[in-house]
């Protein structure tokens, strides 16, 4: 039991140390001692990602660090994934997730996805620079639940209620839900734009987009439900 | 806020009235009652105390009833040092502009010629210029003939003539050049007869209200349309004509013996200037509308000079690069060198030059207003009450400070920020990722968790004018780390595609207002710019100025800002695959890569920071 834990904390100090090399042979250990690959994603890699964001809130890190840890963790990731039932790695949902078009900065978008693909989402990253069109077309084609977007840039806000007017007119809003953060943007940003959701760090997007994945699928569930009273009423009467 | 500027109070507005620096705090004396309630902004900004004492935001507050407002010391702007020297240029005389004083024969039976054949020819007779003139001019052209006896001055543009003057006025003829920075304005009057400049002015960019950056005002443009861009225009008009009226009031002269401006900018400016629509410069992969020099009529834009003045802006590079960045190349004549130049143009952009005569490229970083004071717990412009060169002794850790005109200090300039960065990583109070040293406080009680977090006192409530102590936080130095990153990825990556390294660096020229104030060794120990020999760094002021002040003196030197403008190759940063990593990179105080620095690596070596 011991030795489980202490592998555990070797996965979280890598992680707040950014530490590439001390991730990948914690993780390989993990795995030899017996530990199973979902807890050592979720309560290593995560639960040291969540202390880099506590430390960074308090200005302690900085983005030198960020990027670090976030290197640290996909190390981790690299050797635990493979390993995860096809149902934990992805299984929980599927994100669309990029930066918008006209802006290149993804290093916080970088760390969200590597927390999210951490708690069982698959996430389809379009990378930076990515058009207003892109994001729906490929959230269509993947099936995802959540277009999920980034800018540090102030002009580039405007991309992001273009979004959600498409979405608005392809009858897709409700269908897949929004969540938007990143330098420029705000809870207010997000009243004026109509997305569904703001994430202020990787922690809050992985929160909130389980509520939206939650949401969605429930919403398809009363669909189907709903569709399914409908014969019975009419055998009834 | 609208009514203190009404009232000509200058009120600290760094956000631009968006209630999101918190700078504008006022208290209100009375009519509180006629106040509307506290907006979400304010209460993020105000502590409890601020507000049972009945301190808003003046952004925010808005007044139906006659009220009496204190604008505390630290809401005001004070007299800004708004520094407008730059290089001094000797061009050849050769403006545009000139003006030739001519006695016509009058009209005979045997001599009939209209009125305007008269003039030319003794123009040509006199002066050997072959000149046409402006219909406008026509109209009350015999009336002027007559009236001055047949003596007079045609004032020409280029081949055009644009004014018939009574009398002999030949030498009075002025021309301005104006260089339109994001944060300041700077205005010269030049004597174009004899090519000196006769007064300078300078102004805050009147469009800061509107945004503090060119992308949040380019965006105010995108959200209001042609009338959010007439008023960006309308309000740099204001400014440059306040500032035109105040030089010639110096000189003795008067607004219509300015028969020509020549102005020079970024090329948001520069969009702004001219009203073109400015949406796609912001996006990638951020086109210029025209990168050409532009003549167009300065009555037209607004501008209070001649009737027929000529408004003439220089040409542009690039992206963000623009006529400012043409201007610094010409004044330290890049385009000419055999030697190996890097010119630093430091200001909200931050423009980089890199080159010599065979080949010049260039960059913009977004420094950001951080060297500016915004984003900054205590910072604040260059104003009366700024810290403004401070030193901490390294053994000590005692602290020596000056602020600008010698009054008890408000507030924290760029120079002051750059000092107490650099000061504070050579006591070991910082290390070089930029964080603060908690063992420190075991030496030092300046070093303590304030309520923003931890912060390092600089002056203690009773030395201050505000009754508040002074210190800088965590926070403030990221906010410094990032806008020193910019600046030097800005540099790192233009080394790296000229395939060259500070060595190769024969001079570094710093530009820009605020360069002037900079103490060279600390900007370098934390990494501003590339490590060098300070005998290489030459401070050259504000070099956009000194190139629009050459193209109003000579047309050939617009022809040589053609050239600059065509031959020089524009860099955008965030296009380059590496400008991510070496942002990151130029985090660290200096730099990841400490044999990049040798000298600061020496350095912190030597007091012990660092490992031998």
């Amino acid at each position: 039991m011991a030795l489980k834990e202490e592998v555990l904390k070797k996965l979280v100090q890598a992680v707040v140390d950014g530490n590439v090399e001390q991730a990948e042979s914690a993780a390989r250990e993990s795995v030899n001692a017996g530990v199973e690959p979902y807890k050592a994603i979720i309560d290593g890699l995560s639960k040291g990602m969540e202390v880099v964001g506590e430390k960074y809130d308090a200005k302690e890190y900085f983005l030198p660090e960020l990027l670090m840890a976030g290197d640290a963790m996909y190390a981790g990731l690299n050797v635990l994934l493979p390993l995860l039932p096809k149902r934990e790695a992805g299984g929980k949902g599927t994100v669309v997730l990029g930066v918008v078009e006209g802006d290149i900065h993804d290093i916080g978008k970088n760390i969200v996805k590597a927390m999210l693909t951490a708690s069982g989402y698959r996430v389809v990253d379009l990378g930076k620079d990515v058009p207003v069109d892109e994001f729906i077309r490929r959230a269509k084609e993947e099936g995802a639940q959540v277009i999920a977007m980034s800018t540090l840039m102030t002009p580039t806000l405007l991309s992001i209620q273009t979004v959600e007017e498409k979405l608005k007119a392809e009858g897709l809003k409700g269908k897949v839900k929004t969540i938007i953060g990143g330098g420029s943007v705000s809870d207010g940003w997000r009243e004026r734009s109509g997305s569904d959701a703001y994430g202020k760090d990787a922690m809050e997007a992985v929160s909130k987009v389980k509520l939206l994945i939650e949401s969605v699928k429930a919403a398809a569930l009363q669909l189907k439900d709903s569709e399914k009273q409908k014969p019975k009423e009419e055998e009834g009467t | 806020m609208e009514a203190a500027k009404k009232l000509g109070i200058d009120i600290s507005s760094l956000c631009g009235g968006k209630g999101t620096c918190g700078k504008c705090k006022v208290k209100v004396q009375n009519g509180i009652e006629g106040l509307n309630p506290l907006t979400e902004q304010e209460l993020d900004h105000l502590s409890k105390d601020e507000i049972e004492t009945d301190f808003r935001l003046a952004c925010q507050a808005k007044l139906t009833l006659p009220s009496t407002i204190l604008v505390p010391e630290m809401s005001r702007v004070g007299k800004q040092r708004l520094q407008t020297e730059g290089l001094e240029v000797p061009v050849e005389l050769n403006p545009l502009v000139k003006k030739y004083f001519v006695k016509l024969p009058k009209p005979t039976l045997h001599d009939a010629r209209s009125d305007e054949d008269r003039l030319l020819d003794s123009l040509k007779d006199e002066h050997g210029r072959q000149g046409f003139l402006d219909f406008e001019i026509a109209k009350d052209l015999p009336i002027v003939l007559r009236e001055s006896d047949w003596a007079v001055t045609a004032v020409m543009w280029g081949d055009r003539i644009v004014a018939v003057e009574r009398g002999d006025t030949t030498d009075r003829c002025f021309g301005f050049a104006v260089d339109i920075g994001t944060t300041k304005l700077a205005g010269f009057l030049v004597d174009l007869n004899k090519g000196n400049v006769v007064s300078v002015v300078a102004r805050a960019n009147p469009q800061i209200p509107f945004g503090e950056d060119v992308m949040s005002r380019i965006a105010y443009a995108m959200t209001g349309g042609w009338n959010a861009l007439n008023e960006l225009q309308k309000a740099v008009m204001s400014g440059i004509n306040e500032m035109i009226e105040e030089c010639c009031k110096k000189a003795g002269s008067k607004h219509d013996e300015v028969y020509e401006l020549c102005f020079a900018g970024n090329t948001c400016m520069q969009l702004l200037f001219l009203g073109l629509w400015p949406r796609h410069v912001a996006f990638s992969p951020y086109p210029p509308v025209l990168r050409r020099g532009v003549d167009t009529e300065a009555s037209k834009l607004g501008l209070k000079s001649h009737k027929n003045a000529n408004a003439h802006f220089l040409p542009v590079i690039g992206g963000f690069v623009g006529a400012d960045s043409v201007a610094d190349i010409m004044a330290v004549k890049m385009l000419e060198s055999d030697e190996t130049i890097m010119d630093i143009d430091i200001g909200t952009n931050t423009e980089i030059a890199l080159g010599n005569k065979d080949l010049v490229i260039t960059d913009s970083c977004a420094s950001g207003p951080a060297f500016e004071g915004m984003e900054i717990k205590h910072g604040m412009r260059a104003a009366t009450g700024a810290i403004e060169k401070i030193s901490i002794d390294p053994k000590t850790l005692e602290i020596n400070y000056r602020t600008i005109d010698d009054t008890p200090a408000v507030g924290i300039c760029g120079s002051g920020l750059i000092d107490v960065l650099a000061e504070l990583l050579k006591s070991g109070i910082v290390d070089i990722k930029g964080t603060f040293v908690k063992e420190m406080t075991k030496q030092t009680n300046r070093l303590r968790q304030g309520a923003d977090g931890w912060e390092f006192v600089l002056a203690w409530k009773d030395e201050t004018k505000t009754n508040t102590d002074i210190a800088i936080t965590q926070g403030d130095i990221r906010e410094l780390q990032k806008a020193k990153a910019a600046m030097h990825s800005g540099a790192d990556i233009l080394m790296k595609r000229m395939n060259v390294t500070e060595n190769d660096i024969d001079k570094l020229y710093i530009a820009g207002a605020f360069g002037n104030y900079i103490d060279p060794e600390n900007a370098r120990t934390i990494g501003v710019y590339p490590e060098m020999p300070i005998d290489k760094i030459h401070f050259v002021g504000n070099t956009a100025g000194t190139g629009a002040r050459m193209c109003l003196a000579s047309r050939e030197m617009r022809e040589y800002a053609e050239e600059i403008s065509k031959k020089v190759k524009y860099f955008e940063l965030a296009a380059d695959p590496d400008f991510q990593t070496e942002y990151i990179n130029s985090i660290y105080l200096p730099h990841v890569n400490l044999n990049k620095y040798p000298i600061t690596k020496g350095l912190l070596q030597r007091l012990g920071h660092l490992p031998l």
